[in-house]
């Protein structure tokens, strides 16, 4: 920053000597132009206690790109804070992050992720700025083919994405988690200890429940061994609180103490527990979809879907109607709903609700959508959106104000609202929280679950839902508590102060829970990769060789051994965790990347090979080795 | 009992432990006998200044929670900044210096050995027949939180062992977990310009000089366990060195403002000049 101004001063001193010489013009030429400077870029990535993966892709990243001349900025925000900067205000060079869906996803879910449509929007819809026509085109086409077709357009897809490279996948973590078994089982790697699905799967454990309280905890003072007082502790919160159903939860991760908005991008990790407040109106379940606030849908004609609702009720006791599904798909796609000049799109959920061009309530429980030329696989898609409360939500179409201000007319109080109360349908209701220290819910006995068939019921309130789920949850309450590290999650885990961890565990907590005699290590495949993002509006990010040079720094490799100590598998395409979507042009080779290979001497980088890439696109060094921008 | 609880009750035990030791080696048992009668007459006397840190300690309490919001929002976000200026020296610390003998040593100074630091001039100042130090080091001590509290607010940084987990281990979370519990009741992660631990620690230590001649035994002591201090916060990959640095100076600026702002006075507890009061000047002869 200093070097070109303190040359304009030394050429404007210059200038003067210059002008008095009589040759002016020939200064200005020289003074007027502003030279190179180096290129800056800043990363951004949560701090190891919030993260301890995304920190070390980014610590990699920001190692190779100052190897090859890049002054590199790291920094460090809160998740809030970081996913506010890139999804809301789009204020970014780089970030390291984490995609949204932690069960296998469809390839539908990068149209929200890409689609040049959203690139005037913020929220996970297309936050890089991408705007590619070739993109447009196969993420249209992929919604309306179907079969062999879908396969290849698929396919097709992931090639071009992989090429410009609007983000680099870097790997798929296995979400690590700690569990203690002695209250509620069923923490397998298939039940994804860390989903809607897999938190509903788990079963209480018949021992506990039949000895009740005291008697358990005194078996796990036996078990434990680590003294007394942990477990006397227990007891006393057993026996004041008769907690003896609860479900304890520790996380780093401490928005969802805070924000209980299923529309909150910034707020929202996975959606797990939004998504046990607020049901869908069809879950995915494994392959297979599942009817879930819907007791079934049916295609009327090639346009339209005709839904009918379960009987259903609000956590406030109102009936969930037709109405209310009809209010979601408009609200979504705009939810100031008119009220403000512009539409405020919701920042979370855009793929799917964009897929709903109209609705129709046909009676209470029946409601029609227009979901106009897609496939079968694509339209339950369009079901899977939170569906919410016209009555409580239509009150926050307004403009969000702070003290009666508005700041913002592109914001509505909806998008910014922490829903404090949520009233939703979903299995699970909010009782208390205490801001950034824990939050509790509870069991929704109304919910279609639980619900015993009533002898007047025609039809059985669950038909349809897999047997598993039925009576679900095991428990009576769900507290979430916020620690300070994953070290000190696992720490709460093994002492029996809880259940499980749901934060990111980094490899070092393994050792950690080896040495408990209590806790188990819990390890399934999430499909919420890793990913390096580009903010492709900004120059040199904007230039896709540039990004691909970028993506040739990263050691995926490297980065799954170290970082990841092998808990993680490394890829190149999105769509990796999902099966048979990955053509084998851009399938992950055993140790190298098939589209951008590591820039590889002997297991470090190739410096000078990185250098000459640079050359060959166009970018030049000064003799100090510093990559040259200009006008950045 | 809850973790958090279990570190509570052993660092008040290791403190009272300490307090008592250091009390009679340092203090000695003739002059706390003296002091005893006086000591509400030297509280009162020292009201103002007891005040002024009891409202800044809980200011601090009651604020922390929304400036750290404030932080977060408008605060400059200032990690990236004190990593490009002084990169790796932190996990040089670490991998040149880190063996078991020392994690233990420095995760014990960062815990119990703080505390104790941090207690002891309050006791051995108050059985001092003048307030005058007494008074200082309660103000700089309100300085140093006041005005640590201002620079947490306005500048938003996670410290190494959250940028460079691959090379700074967080040896004191690693060994002792349980502390988390507590440092986390009591600070923040992304609380780490200035180090206060710093701070407070180089201002007891300062205090330990200025005073040498009351408390002789007290110097060595007061100075090595400052330093150890320190040195900890960077060893345990807590702080920056520019946190230390910035520590330091905030130190050095709450010893000076405190002297200028706390004047000795004539009307004290026993005849004398100004001249007598100064610190390590005159009052050595009460020995």
């Amino acid at each position: 920053m200093t070097r070109p101004i303190s040359r304009r001063a030394a050429l404007a001193g210059l200038g003067l000597a210059a002008a008095s010489a009589g040759c002016l013009g020939r200064t200005e030429n020289i003074a007027g132009r502003d030279p190179p400077s180096q290129l800056t870029l800043e990363i951004n990535t949560t701090p190891a206690d919030a993260d301890p993966n995304g920190i070390r892709i980014a610590r990699q990243l920001e190692e190779h790109l100052t190897a090859v001349g890049v002054d590199v900025r790291l920094n460090t925000v809160g998740q809030t804070d970081l996913w506010r900067k890139v999804l809301i205000n789009q204020n970014f060079d780089l970030y390291v992050g984490q995609f949204v869906e932690t069960e296998p996803f469809d390839a539908d879910a990068l149209y929200g992720l890409t689609h040049s449509k959203f690139v005037a929007e913020s929220g996970w819809q297309n936050p890089y700025g991408l705007t590619e026509i070739a993109v447009d085109d196969a993420l249209e086409r992929q919604r309306r083919v179907s079969g062999d077709d879908r396969t290849d357009v698929v396919g097709s897809l992931q090639e071009t994405l992989c090429e410009l490279q609007p983000f680099s996948v870097v790997a798929f973590p296995d979400a690590l988690t700690a569990v203690r078994e002695h209250r509620f089982e069923g923490w397998t790697e298939d039940s994804r200890p860390l989903s809607v699905t897999g938190l509903l799967e788990l079963d209480a454990v018949a021992d506990g429940s039949d000895d009740g309280g005291s008697g358990s905890d005194g078996s796990e003072t036996n078990d434990s061994g680590t003294g007394g007082s942990t477990d006397g502790n227990a007891s006393t919160e057993d026996a004041a609180g008769g907690d003896d159903g609860t479900l304890r939860l520790v996380t780093t991760d401490d928005r969802i103490t805070e924000n209980w908005n299923p529309i909150a991008a910034e707020y929202r990790k996975y959606g797990t527990f939004t998504g046990l407040l607020y049901d869908p109106l069809v879950r995915a379940d494994g392959d297979a979809v599942v009817p879930w606030l819907a007791a079934d849908w049916e295609r009327v004609d090639d346009d339209v879907l005709e839904v009918s609702l379960r009987d259903a009720r609000w956590h406030d006791g109102e009936p969930v109607t037709a109405t209310d599904v009809a209010f979601t798909y408009r609200f979504l796609r705009d939810t100031s709903l008119g009220s403000v000049e512009t539409s405020v799109p919701t920042p979370r959920f855009r793929g799917r609700s964009s897929l709903v061009d109209d609705e129709r309530v046909l009676d209470e429980s029946t409601v029609r959508l227009t979901v106009p030329d897609v496939n079968e696989t694509v339209a339950a898609r369009a079901l899977q959106v939170p569906i919410l409360p016209k009555h409580v939500w239509s009150e926050r179409t307004g403009a969000a104000t702070i003290a009666g201000f508005e700041l913002d007319f592109e914001t509505t109080e909806a998008v910014v609202s922490n829903n404090p109360d949520p009233v939703g349908s979903g299995p699970l209701r909010f009782v208390e929280a205490e801001s950034g220290e824990s939050v509790v819910f509870e069991r929704n006995p109304d919910h279609f679950l639980v619900r015993p068939a009533d002898s007047e019921e025609t039809t059985d309130p669950r038909a349809g839902v897999p047997s598993r789920y039925r009576g679900k949850p095991a428990f009576d309450r769900l507290r979430i508590e916020v620690l300070p590290s994953d070290i000190s999650a696992v720490e709460s885990v093994s002492d029996g102060l809880a259940d499980a961890t749901v934060s990111n565990l980094g490899p070092a907590s393994v050792p950690l829970i080896g040495r408990s005699a209590d806790a188990r290590l819990v390890s399934g495949r999430s499909a919420a990769f890793y990913h390096v993002g580009y903010n492709v509006r900004r120059s040199p990010l904007s230039n896709p060789r540039f990004r691909s040079v970028v993506a040739r720094l990263i050691d995926k490799s490297a980065l799954v051994d170290d970082a990841f100590d092998g808990y993680a598998r490394a890829a190149a395409s999105p769509l990796a965790a999902s099966p048979n979507a990955v053509p084998d042009s851009v399938a992950w080779d055993g140790d190298t990347d098939p589209v951008h290979p590591f820039f590889d001497d002997e297991g470090s980088l190739d410096v000078e090979a990185a250098k000459a890439a640079l050359r060959d696109i166009g970018y030049r060094f000064d003799d100090e080795g510093r990559l040259l921008s200009r006008g950045q | 009992m809850t973790p958090f609880l279990s570190v509570l009750t052993s660092v008040v035990a290791w403190v009272a432990a300490m307090l008592t030791v250091a009390s009679l080696a340092v203090v000695g048992p003739a002059r706390l006998r003296a002091a005893r009668t006086g000591v509400r007459a030297r509280l009162w006397d020292a009201r103002r200044a007891v005040a002024v840190l009891c409202a800044v300690l809980l200011a601090s309490a009651l604020g922390r929670s929304w400036l750290l919001d404030v932080s977060r929002l408008f605060g400059l976000q200032a990690t990236a900044l004190i990593y490009a200026l002084e990169g790796g020296f932190v996990a040089w610390v670490q991998a040149t210096f880190a063996g078991p003998a020392l994690t233990a040593y420095f995760s014990w100074v960062y815990v119990y050995g703080y505390a104790f630091l941090l207690a002891f001039p309050v006791v051995a100042y108050l059985a001092l027949p003048r307030t005058v130090t007494f008074r200082r080091v309660l103000v700089a001590y309100a300085l140093n939180y006041g005005i640590g509290l201002a620079l947490y607010t306005l500048i938003f940084a996670h410290g190494p062992r959250n940028v460079m987990p691959e090379m700074v281990t967080p040896l004191l979370f690693a060994n002792q977990p349980d502390v988390m519990a507590l440092t986390s009741e009591v600070n923040v992660n992304s609380n780490v310009f200035p180090s206060l631990h710093t701070s407070l620690a180089v201002t007891v230590g300062t205090f330990a000089v200025l005073t040498r001649e009351e408390y002789p035994r007290w110097t060595p002591v007061g100075v090595t366990l400052s330093l150890s201090v320190v040195v900890a916060t960077m060893y345990l990959g807590i702080h920056w060195l520019t946190d230390v640095i910035a520590g330091f100076a905030l130190a050095f600026g709450s010893v000076y403002l405190a002297h200028r702002f706390v004047e000795p006075r004539g009307e004290g507890l026993s005849p004398g000049d100004d001249a007598g009061e100064r610190p390590g000047s005159g009052t050595g002869a009460d020995d």
